[in-house]
């Protein structure tokens, strides 16, 4: 029971990071590795509006998913969208995107420093015991907010003209602006509810164990190995990429040591990229229409 | 351009290109309601480029674009739906992970009104009835023929002033493309639509067409009625 308990923990925020990055990507086509730094941005935004600043955590909570949905946005404005207007490849957004985050991370680095930093200094609470598991108070509720926000977004993608259009201008960006849709818009939108979605992944994770620098790369990487896990198209898929990446990987700790997690993790993806490139439940990625 | 007889489409002098690479030098052409003019040409003599600057997906260096005598300033596709002009790019192209119903929405998605959009569907109905029962289906499970069909009807839906084609036959099997030409001679004769269609087939297109340009090189190397090209030796001398 613990260990199905810590697998819904793992998943839950690790669903949250992987279905925004996956959204992102799939309007964009490339990988937004800065990405990253909106989940460590925010993390340590809430820090420093609660700790630092001594604002009530509620408060610090919004300013950071707030704070997280601007960088977010502000990379796409400020970055991504001259450089699509210079057609740039994917492969150049990445490496742009790549030099972000390192500059990013190296700014939180150098303002808050490297030191494991702590939302809640509280000493180790009990947690409550669920059918014979101990989960803490904060983990329930990010469990609650995964699963809520999930089936949020998976509405706005299905019943608004929002989600229709983002998902009209991930299929075909160009058609898209033919039919009249302004893709620059849609995917800004994109990147607001992307990034929001790291952002609250971020702050959860700081509240319920802690943060450092460096939490948002290694959250990106095991979303990534999710969203490929799952195929990158569908919430459900990526939900359920992200729930058995966290099982595999949690199996790991118990069995063989936490050491061993992040190896399990890559070599389930380097598994899927040989054997399942599309993923569980994705489509192969297609090529533009001739 | 106030000159009183003011035609649906014209454009005058247009120069665009990709990047930097010039590929439209210079071309003027005029399109009626009612009327089908056909844009012939061999690959890469520009005219799908054209089609393109002329609906505003790329930027007009120089020349202009005029829609009922008014100078469009620096047109955006959403600027020219707006005005009535629809656009269907080459390949039959059509949201492959949306509902049929779904891509017709796309097709009304600058109509403002929820009522107009609900018109327009039912009108492409009466247009494409084998569409209907359809309307739940992912767009990408549709076959070549329907997927023009689509393609067609979603320009449809705005119930559009002038209409452009870039090349609507391509990948139809031959008893498709004289069906698909003959609806867009339907579709011109009924609603007066004014119709600029790219085509490589240019003998099918000629006999829908009563006017045709040649495009070479990114200029205009001919242009008159259809009728004048239909005789073997002419075409080969305007064509070829």
């Amino acid at each position: 029971m613990q260990l199905t308990l810590n697998v819904l923990v793992a998943a839950s925020t690790l669903a949250l990071m992987a279905v925004g990055f996956g959204l992102i990507f799939s309007t964009t086509r490339f990988f937004h590795f800065a990405h990253a730094v909106v989940y460590t941005g925010a993390a340590y935004l809430t820090y420093c509006g609660s700790v630092q600043l001594g604002l009530p955590l509620v408060i610090a909570v919004l300013l950071g998913v707030a704070g997280g949905v601007c960088l977010g946005g502000l990379m796409e404005v400020g970055l991504y969208r001259p450089m699509r207007g210079r057609s740039a490849s994917a492969l150049t957004l990445l490496i742009a995107s790549l030099g972000t985050y390192v500059v990013l991370q190296n700014l939180v680095s150098m303002t808050w420093g490297d030191d494991v930093r702590m939302l809640q200094s509280s000493t180790v609470r009990e947690g409550i015991e669920i059918l014979g598991g101990r989960i803490t108070p904060t983990s329930v509720l990010a469990i609650a907010v995964c699963v809520a926000l999930l089936a949020v977004v998976t509405l706005v993608l299905r019943r608004t003209g929002l989600g229709r259009a983002m998902r009209a201008v991930a299929d075909d960006a160009e058609l898209a602006r033919i039919r009249g849709i302004r893709a620059d818009r849609v995917i800004l939108a994109t990147f607001a509810i992307g990034s929001a979605l790291a952002a609250v992944a971020g702050i959860l994770v700081a509240l319920d164990v802690n943060m450092r620098p460096t939490m948002g790369m290694n959250a990106l990487m095991l979303a990534i190995v999710a969203v490929i896990i799952g195929g990158v198209s569908s919430i459900g898929g990526i939900a359920l990429g992200s729930l058995f990446l966290a099982a595999a990987q949690q199996v790991a700790i118990w069995q063989l040591g936490s050491q061993w997690q992040d190896a399990v993790a890559f070599a389930i993806l380097l598994v899927f990229l040989l054997a399942r490139p599309q993923g569980l439940f994705g489509k192969p990625l297609r090529k533009v229409a001739v | 351009m106030d000159d009183g007889n003011a035609k649906l489409l014209n454009v005058d002098g247009l120069v665009t290109g990709y990047g930097k690479k010039q590929v439209v030098n210079g071309v003027g052409l005029d399109v009626e309601p009612g009327e089908i003019v056909a844009l012939i040409g061999h690959n890469g003599a520009g005219k799908s480029t054209l089609l393109k600057a002329i609906f505003g997906l790329l930027p007009v260096w120089e020349g202009s674009v005029f829609l009922d005598g008014k100078q469009l300033e620096s047109p955006t596709p959403r600027e020219l739906l707006r005005f009535g002009v629809a656009f269907v790019p080459q390949g039959n192209r059509v949201f492959t992970d949306l509902s049929v119903r779904e891509n017709l929405e796309m097709g009304g998605v600058t109509l403002r009104d929820k009522r107009e959009l609900n018109e327009g569907i039912e009108r492409v109905f009466t247009l494409f009835p084998a569409i209907k029962p359809r309307l739940r289906q992912r767009a990408g499970t549709l076959s070549g023929g329907e997927k023009q069909m689509l393609a067609l009807a979603n320009a449809l839906v705005l119930n559009p002033r002038v209409l452009l084609l870039d090349e609507p036959s391509l990948g139809l099997a031959p008893p498709l493309v004289s069906e698909a030409l003959g609806r867009i001679r339907e579709i011109a004769e009924d609603k007066r639509v004014a119709v600029l269609i790219v085509e490589q087939k240019v003998r099918e297109v000629l006999r829908i067409a009563q006017r045709v340009y040649v495009l070479r090189n990114g200029l205009v190397s001919f242009s008159g009625l259809s009728e004048s090209l239909t005789d073997e030796a002419t075409l080969r001398e305007v064509y070829l």
